[in-house]
């Protein structure tokens, strides 16, 4: 029984399977008001909501979940058995093992993230998680041609200096990143700042490396044949 | 400079020879050009410049296809090709061009590297589709087996398109992904031509399934691009 368990998930009829599975519940989701900008699924972590949401809401979700962790184990044993038989290609299971390692990072994000909003003008002070104080030592812009902000930057003093927080440059603190979403310079310099702690980017972004050097590889071996 | 569109719209359209194609995409590419240095980036932001980019990337991506001999049988493909592009070409022309500097958070390599990526994944995606219309036509295994590099290598560039999104999302937006209809929508896309890669090893009893998945992987490529932005609400929107 436990052979033809096995058989059945290194089938290659299963994972094709579920890769719809996993499509139809994204493009049903995709037109749910859970995956709109106001449906509160990236206010939070992944899980958090899930236990939160209703389930008329989420069940989607459930589902896709669902077809994504059965095509872990699908695309894990398939590399394994694959890998055992000597003579085979290892590019499609270093693709593999990026998929597999990216579906972790998203676990551990879901687990373990944590996403904070904040306004804060210009003097005023937040602390992290793990207590120590960040003051806002200055907020600065420009305004473009247009009338729009061309760049704006915020100097965040902490306990071991002064660092700059602008768009596309966060500031890194132990695990925690600060990022500056917006600035308004009157009455008084105002920004908004979100705190974000991603547990997983790492991980998925070692996964997005295994993935792209199995597919150069792969690209390589299709070449000329 | 719109003249270079109006004038590439119709070369690709006209694209019954390989060298009036060739030409067709001197011009989308001058087009391309000039808008790039007006603006000082990549012309990649609103409907008109995205659309343009679209068909210059469907040109360029096309012109090793065309001159394949694999491809020399099949009479009407440069002129799909042609016609492909030019569509996209013509539909650039209604919209105004948006010709303000980039908004600071789409003012990195990464974002020009995700959106070009996309859109050169896009143009390989369409041209295997081409190449499925061909193989059913009795165009041959040639043509599916071009169809076949053609997905990999826009899968391959699909690919990176997501990972430098990724990066460019952790740094922007401070999270590699988001629930919106765009990251939905571009992860449908990504699995559908996974599932399209592992049907291949299901041997020849599916080749016209194969290609058939070919057609159908282009229309959801459209609808990635075009029927998101238009229906759905997301941070993609252009």
């Amino acid at each position: 029984m436990l052979k033809a368990i096995y058989f059945r998930l290194t089938s290659l009829n299963l994972g094709l399977w579920l890769m719809t599975g996993v499509m139809v519940t994204l493009a049903l989701g995709s037109f749910s008001s859970a995956s709109s900008e106001q449906g509160g699924l990236n206010d939070m972590p992944l899980l958090f909501w899930l236990q939160r949401a209703p389930l008329g809401y989420s069940w989607w979700l459930w589902l896709c979940v669902a077809c994504i962790a059965v095509l872990f184990v699908n695309a894990l044993i398939c590399s394994i058995d694959a890998l055992r038989r000597k003579g085979r290609s290892v590019a499609p299971h270093l693709m593999h093992a990026g998929f597999l390692l990216i579906v972790l990072a998203h676990l551990l994000s879901a687990y373990g993230g944590l996403k904070q909003q904040m306004q804060l003008p210009q003097g005023d002070s937040f602390s992290f998680p793990d207590g120590e104080r960040a003051v806002v030592e200055s907020i600065t812009g420009q305004v473009g041609p247009m009338g729009m902000m061309s760049g704006y930057r915020a100097e965040l003093r902490l306990s071991d200096g002064l660092h700059a927080v602008q768009p596309n440059q966060p500031f890194f603190h132990k695990g925690y990143g600060i990022y500056v979403k917006d600035v308004a310079l009157s009455p008084v310099p105002v920004a908004l700042f979100e705190v974000h702690k991603e547990p997983g980017a790492l991980t998925a972004f070692i996964g997005a490396l295994l993935f792209t050097v199995g597919n150069l590889m792969l690209l390589a071996q299709r070449k000329g044949r | 400079m719109k003249w270079l569109l109006i004038t590439s719209a119709l070369l690709y359209v006209a694209s019954i020879r390989r060298p009036i194609f060739v030409a067709a995409l001197g011009c989308s590419l001058a087009y391309l050009a000039s808008r790039g240095m007006g603006l000082g980036r990549l012309p990649l932001i609103g409907p008109q410049d995205t659309l343009a980019f679209f068909s210059g990337a469907l040109g360029l991506m096309g012109l090793p296809f065309i001159y394949s001999r694999q491809t020399a049988g099949v009479r009407w493909f440069c002129w799909g090709c042609g016609a492909l592009a030019g569509l996209f070409a013509a539909l650039a022309l209604p919209f105004p061009t948006i010709n303000m500097p980039l908004p600071p958070i789409l003012d990195t390599y990464w974002f020009e590297l995700h959106v070009a990526l996309a859109f050169f994944a896009y143009a390989l995606f369409g041209i295997a589709a081409l190449l499925g219309v061909a193989f059913l036509q009795g165009g041959g295994k040639p043509a599916l087996d071009l169809q076949y590099r053609a997905a990999l290598v826009g899968y391959s560039f699909f690919s990176l398109s997501m990972v430098a999104g990724g990066i460019w999302g952790y740094y922007a937006w401070g999270t590699y992904w988001l629930w919106t209809a765009k990251e939905l929508w571009t992860s449908i896309l990504w699995i559908f031509y996974s599932l399209y890669l592992h049907l291949r090893l299901k041997g020849q009893a599916w080749e016209r399934g194969f290609a058939w998945l070919g057609i159908v992987g282009f229309l959801v490529t459209l609808f990635t691009y075009l029927g998101v932005s238009m229906l759905m609400r997301s941070s993609h929107s252009f």
